[in-house]
């Protein structure tokens, strides 16, 4: 459709100029286009506009009598035409070009014999279709703060005089590693594929990225590295962390106060007066891996602090790297709150910086299909699950030229592709109208009784950075057991989310009218805000039960793999042929691309 | 301006004799009427879209508009374009599957206009 959108901030549709008969009934039309909504009315399930009728009422061409395809209906005098009569019905008498397509309540020109568009008569679509809809949903969902935030612009910053005596008086520079020259490093720069590509040999000599370091696996920990590789370098977190924002000595100075002037009778001192804070031991690790040392480093302390926390894991199996992750994001959750702030909600993100980072809203619709009315929930989130395709990959349709013959040989009619599919297929499964089964049945307000429904999500809100979790397993109830999913998906190293946020999921089950008045102007409508780009992924080898965890990191526009203590430089190629489990996601402006000078990454 | 003036006198119910229906218009009012074509409508629909055919049509869609030139296409025009490949290129399954609805649908229905 009109793709130069990106100019418009509101991202709302630009309408093809009206052809000028649609421009004369405009202007000598008595009661308006926008109160056509009288003519109009949903259809269920789905809830698409059409032209009111009579039940077995089966609209027909004046002229030929033809029931089938498109049917117009004149708005000057109702008579319905089909698309072979309509000209002539708009030739014999002028004012009566503006037609609209019974079934589709689209308008139509049958002089120019095209569709027309106009703003009137979709917001009458709009009205029509929203009547039984709830007007909006309730903004206290989202906490106080249901009023946009105001946007900044971005002004760089340099020290001033004062400032940068602070700097030379409280820091210490850090010093640049040439190439790989030092030989306690355990990164090599050697590239793993095959083929060496000229990019590779270019950088192998340029410094190396601060912060890239070894983690050493402490028994079956490959599901904590790879998760903390990922967000040692997730820019917003890092920022947070280096920029000494949860100091971990002043964070344990405070909670020693808080423990002493309390009496002890809280379970948890049995840490001997340490006090676990996750946070504390990130920002510890933090200063660790971006001190420059390359040495492989020991996440011991935080190993500890986390089995402390999550004491049901706490042990050498190995776990699931998503599951870590979630628990990882609560903890640090549990331990920034502060007693004396009032609560905040979390998709606010006001609470803590895992949320501030990662917490975004999804979007529930929920429609009854026999009165089309539709309730929303709003629910933060803070990653994204998406199913894979179960089945071989979408069936594809090219094994029919096999009819011309009119045989159906079995082979083609099964037309199913092996094993790929996308991320961008995966989200768009997501957030397709999925009808729930007869054994589901919700119940509608409208009817008061429990009725089937469809079930729509869109994300609401994209957070800052989006973590896809994809569920590579699928449980046979058949066969009582669950298998991991090894097929192969394609992702994008570039994402752009504007088709399945909720506005545009919105305007696209209005029939992409122009408005979209459902009261819900989320700021993540802005055409920037949906444009991510990739910056790790962890993947996964092995079976269900056991397996290998890796992260690959995008750093100044190279890729390394971390494998536990080791750390390579990668080609593209390897990271896309990988089996993605877990995708993070930055939003474009939050991400530093390569800079000239290498140093600062 | 009145728009009863420019109403076309209404349809004189002596004009259509219900015995110059056909069969297969006569079905096509039963299955209206019971509801059953809106149903199939939607099935129809969830299983085009599912197996990809919409986006295959959308693809084709915009190739044509883009070769033509946006503002040179109309809605015939595309609908021209695809309805071969697009009658064509529906899978055998989707086929069979709405063929056996409208069967039992048909069995189902005591057709006294017969």
């Amino acid at each position: 459709m009109s793709s130069d959108s990106a100019a418009d901030p509101a991202r709302a549709l630009r309408l093809p100029p009206p052809c000028p008969h649609l421009v004369a009934y405009r202007s000598g039309a008595g009661a308006g286009l926008r109160s056509l909504y009288r003519c109009l009315r949903r259809r269920p399930p789905l809830g698409r506009p059409e032209v009111r009728r009579d039940p077995g009422e089966v609209p027909r061409c004046g002229s030929c009598r033809d029931g089938g395809a498109r049917l117009y209906a004149c708005l000057a005098c109702a008579v319905v035409s089909c698309s072979l009569h309509a000209p002539d019905h708009a030739a014999a008498r002028p004012g009566h070009e503006i037609a609209v397509d019974v079934d589709r309540a689209e308008l139509f020109c049958a002089a120019c014999r095209d569709q027309v568009y106009d703003p009137d008569f979709d917001a009458a679509v709009v009205i029509a279709l929203t009547s039984l809809i709830t007007p909006r949903a309730p903004p206290t969902q989202l906490g106080n703060r249901a009023k946009r935030p105001r946007r900044v612009e971005y002004r760089p910053w340099a020290p001033d005089e004062p400032e940068r005596a602070v700097i030379g008086q409280r820091s210490s520079p850090l010093l640049v590693q040439e190439g790989n020259a030092s030989s306690s490093s355990t990164i090599t720069t050697v590239n793993s594929t095959a083929n060496a590509t000229t990019t590779s040999c270019a950088t192998s000599s340029a410094p190396l990225p601060w912060g890239l370091r070894g983690l050493n696996n402490l028994g079956n920990t490959c599901f904590m590295n790879s998760v903390l590789q990922a967000l040692l370098h997730t820019p917003l977190l890092r920022n947070y962390f280096l920029s000494d924002r949860h100091n971990h000595i002043v964070c344990q100075q405070k909670s020693r106060k808080k423990t002493s002037a309390k009496e002890r009778s809280n379970g948890r001192d049995a840490t001997g007066g340490l006090q676990i804070c996750l946070a504390c031991d990130l920002d510890a690790m933090y200063s660790a891996v971006f001190s420059g040392d390359r040495k492989p480093y020991s996440p011991a302390r935080f190993l500890y602090s986390w089995w402390l926390y999550a004491s049901n894991l706490a042990n050498y199996q190995q776990h699931d790297a998503h599951e870590f992750f979630i628990c990882m994001l609560d903890g640090i959750h549990e331990k920034e709150q502060d007693p004396f702030k009032p609560p905040s909600h979390v998709s606010s993100g006001e609470c803590c910086i895992a949320h501030r980072v990662f917490s975004g809203t999804l979007r529930s619709d929920v429609t009854c299909t026999i009165c089309g009315f539709t309730s929303t929930t709003y629910d933060p989130c803070v990653d994204i699950s998406l199913d894979m395709d179960s089945k071989e990959g979408p069936q594809k349709t090219n094994g029919s030229k096999h009819q011309i013959n009119g045989n159906e040989t079995k082979s083609a009619s099964m037309n199913q592709k092996p094993g790929t599919s996308t991320l961008m297929e995966c989200l768009e499964r997501f957030t397709r109208p999925e009808k729930l089964g007869a054994d589901q049945k919700l119940f509608c307000q409208h009817c008061q009784v429990r009725q089937e429904s469809l079930k729509q999500m869109s994300i609401r809100k994209i957070p800052l950075v989006t973590c896809f979790h994809i569920k590579r397993f699928e449980h046979s109830s058949m066969r009582k057991m669950s298998r991991k999913v090894d097929q192969y998906l394609h992702f994008p190293f570039s994402l752009d989310l504007g088709p399945y946020l909720s506005s545009s999921i919105l305007r696209a089950r209005y029939g992409n009218r122009v408005l979209v008045s459902d009261g819900d102007d989320s700021d993540a409508s802005l055409e920037s805000l949906s444009n991510l780009e990739l910056f790790a992924v962890v993947t996964h080898n092995g079976k269900l039960d056991a397996g290998h965890y890796l992260t690959y990191l995008r750093l100044n526009s190279q890729w390394y793999r971390c494998d536990d203590a080791w750390i390579t430089h990668v080609s593209e190629s390897m990271v896309r042929s990988s089996q993605a489990y877990m995708l993070f996601y930055v939003q474009k402006i939050l991400y530093y691309k390569a800079s000239g000078n290498a140093i600062i990454s | 301006m009145r728009a009863s003036i420019n109403r076309p006198p209404t349809p004189n119910p002596d004009e259509e004799p219900e015995k110059e229906l056909s069969v297969q218009e006569i079905i096509n009012i039963k299955l209206i009427e019971s509801g059953e074509k809106e149903k199939l409508m939607e099935l129809l629909r969830e299983r085009l879209i599912e197996c990809g055919w919409r986006d295959e049509m959308k693809a084709l869609c915009r190739a044509y508009a883009r070769k033509k030139g946006r503002n040179n296409v109309t809605v015939d025009d595309l609908v021209q374009v695809i309805t071969p490949k697009g009658r064509a290129t529906v899978p055998d399954s989707v086929k069979a599957e709405l063929l056996q609805r409208i069967r039992s649908f048909l069995t189902s229905v005591p057709l006294e206009a017969l």
